[in-house]
């Protein structure tokens, strides 16, 4: 057992069928009926245009996604839409850097980004929250390509936090991206995740919050006051980058000074649920977006190429 | 398949104690193995780990009073491959961050090690303090592990018997003085309950775990004295119960007793009385804990009193259990002297 520390990685994804760039339990065997062959690999771009094709593309698998039942976390994936392309299709570098999902319920926005980036099969999408499927609708230990994940909100950055500094022991030359929500701001976990992050100076860390501004109660600043969120997190002793949440191009600057501080580094995205919904369904929950009948055709109508 | 008296190597009373074995045991496996990791939040020394962050300082994180965030960087560490051993006490390793350790650590089996350290009303620090409720906690997670070892010869074989076993896990230790109930031949084994008395025609079972062990032994030794042959079974693994040896023990006697420094509910009796129930049609069962209470900030000897983890009160259990007449017969206390133990 004894011998040089290695940071556990296993073969790039797609390389070989494993769920996950990283070990860890039985669960994290392959669903290799879900990963896309390695030639559908998307090269990465930082093209506006082409980010903001991919992050429509997000929101049409979403609705497709959430169509059949009516059922899904649909306005999760429109708020996180160009957060999500961005980071899959620029920022991360696929089977090197992990990805934690902090908010379980943002996995619809992960499924269509990762089949956007070439790591997903397309089809299995219409799996998305069936009964058995590899696609559930809120992340598990089983969900393809995560590092780690939670359902249990608030979990993520210390997870995230305990992969950046397992890097930084060894060395490695692999980032830590934590997708968390701004409702997850309400637990206390989340603040002593930032006071760890900061005392460790973690470089490779890089948290990005969807400040949508909402919860399931309704609006967060409704139920209690996070703002002033900036403030903050750079009281907390983070590198701080807040920006227009649908603006590819701030997206992509942002992510890139974030790479380049001495410490861990925060991206807030400031967003809306009802981006690129249709005008009947932008008032109303857009939390949990039930989906009706129609509602499916008009926002395919919505998101349909320019 | 029964497993006999060799493999115990159990010494005799006086037993003496020693500080730190868990510290010093970590410490030499941490040296052997680079990919050990030892995490905690506060309590360095209290947790013995001042001795791996002094020497191997890369191999050593204090994350702050933050048990949440804990687990959270455990299950972060070990999802990168090390074997992180996470300290604190035990009231504060299973309470607050349950649900943390549950889906970061027993959700995924991740190779974490939880230590929690001051078991039961081994604390005198009141009911914040006292974990008597860490091993029902730990014991209702799927995949983990659960282990309560007697004496320090058992901490120091844990940590490596832990190190070994590819998955979460959780340990109570001791804090402080911990006695010697072991000699250097002694061999635990996670995967087995193990014989400490036997005659084969015995009238009662009593089966131990932790601090309670030593307690059990001496409550044999009264009982023998006034005639009842007491079989002693260490139990050093709640979760997974050897079952075998649980019915092997209660097949033939008259009598079951449980005893642990924890509640009687969720732990050892509890654990105990689950296997004795499903095979049906074995002997009565009585338990030894706290009865299902919240103990007051006491010394630990008032408080095992108290709360009837001692000597006398195995004693009498066993007796009232068996039907016997009259008064049971008395624990003699012993007389210690500084670096001795003897259970009250």
């Amino acid at each position: 057992m004894a011998g040089r520390v290695t940071d556990g990685t296993n073969a790039a994804i797609g390389d070989v069928a494993v769920a996950s760039p990283v070990g860890g339990g039985v669960w994290r065997t392959a669903p290799a009926e879900v990963l896309a062959p390695l030639a559908a690999r998307r090269p990465p771009t930082s093209d506006p245009g082409e980010l903001a094709a991919a992050a429509r593309r997000i929101r049409r698998r979403a609705v497709e996604m959430v169509a059949p039942s009516g059922l899904g976390y649909l306005g999760q994936a429109m708020s996180s839409a160009e957060v999500f392309a961005v980071l899959y299709r620029a920022v991360v570098r696929h089977g090197t850097d992990y990805v934690v999902l902090s908010p379980g319920h943002y996995v619809i926005s992960h499924y269509a980004a990762a089949a956007d980036a070439g790591l997903l099969d397309e089809a299995a999408l219409a799996t998305y929250g069936t009964d058995g499927s590899w696609l559930e609708s809120i992340s598990t230990e089983r969900t393809p390509l995560l590092a780690a994940t939670c359902g249990a909100l608030g979990q993520g950055l210390s997870v995230a936090a305990g992969l950046a500094l397992a890097a930084t022991l060894v060395g490695a030359d692999r980032r830590t991206y934590a997708f968390c929500s701004d409702g997850e701001l309400e637990e206390g976990q989340v603040w002593e995740a930032a006071m760890f992050a900061a005392h460790r100076q973690l470089t490779g860390l890089t948290a990005v919050f969807d400040c949508n501004g909402s919860q399931v109660d309704g609006p967060v600043a409704s139920v209690t006051t996070v703002e002033p969120i900036a403030d903050k997190w750079r009281a907390f002793g983070w590198d701080v980058h807040e920006v227009d949440g649908h603006d590819v191009g701030a997206l992509v600057a942002a992510f890139t000074a974030a790479r380049r501080t001495g410490g861990p580094s925060v991206v807030l995205a400031r967003t809306t649920m009802s981006r690129g919904l249709p005008p009947s369904l932008r008032s109303g929950d857009t939390h949990f977006i039930t989906l009706g009948p129609g509602d499916a055709d008009a926002a395919r109508r919505e998101l349909a190429a320019p | 398949m029964t497993n006999d008296l060799r493999s115990a190597d159990l010494l005799e009373p006086p037993w003496t104690t020693t500080t730190k074995p868990y510290g010093t045991a970590l410490l030499e496996l941490a040296r052997e193995r680079p990919e050990v990791i030892a995490l905690g939040a506060d309590l360095t020394r209290q947790t013995e780990t001042d001795l791996v962050r002094d020497a191997l300082p890369d191999q050593f994180v204090n994350v702050g009073m933050s048990e949440q965030h804990l687990m959270g960087v455990a299950g972060g560490l070990a999802r990168a491959g090390r074997c992180v051993f996470v300290h604190t006490f035990g009231a504060f390793a299973t309470r607050r961050p349950f649900e943390q350790v549950a889906l970061q650590l027993a959700y995924p089996r991740l190779n974490v090690k939880v230590i929690g350290f001051m078991p039961g009303l081994s604390s005198p620090g009141g009911p914040s303090h006292q974990a008597v409720d860490d091993v029902a906690l730990m014991r209702a997670l799927p995949g983990m592990l659960v282990c309560d070892v007697a004496d320090a010869t058992e901490v120091r074989q844990a940590v490596r018997l832990l190190a070994d076993h590819d998955g979460p896990c959780y340990l109570r230790l001791k804090r402080g003085e911990v006695p010697v109930l072991f000699g250097p031949a002694h061999g635990l084994d996670l995967a087995r309950a193990q014989w400490l008395r036997r005659s084969g025609a015995d009238d009662v079972a009593i089966l131990a775990s932790g601090m309670l062990v030593a307690t059990a032994l001496r409550a044999a030794d009264a009982l023998a004295a006034a005639g009842v042959a007491a079989t002693v079974v260490n139990v050093p693994v709640v979760k997974p119960l050897d079952r075998a040896t649980v019915l092997e023990a209660a097949s033939g006697v008259r009598a079951v007793v449980t005893a642990e420094n924890h509640s009687v509910v969720g732990g050892l009796g509890s654990a105990v009385a689950e296997v004795l129930a499903e095979e049906g049609g074995g002997p009565p069962l009585r338990r030894i804990g706290v009865l299902d209470t919240f103990a007051r900030a006491s010394s630990a000897p008032w408080l095992f009193r108290h709360h009837g983890l001692d000597v006398q009160t195995v004693v009498a259990t066993a007796w009232g259990a068996l039907g016997r007449p009259g008064t049971p017969p008395p624990a003699d206390d012993v007389a210690v002297e500084t670096g001795q133990y003897a259970p009250v």
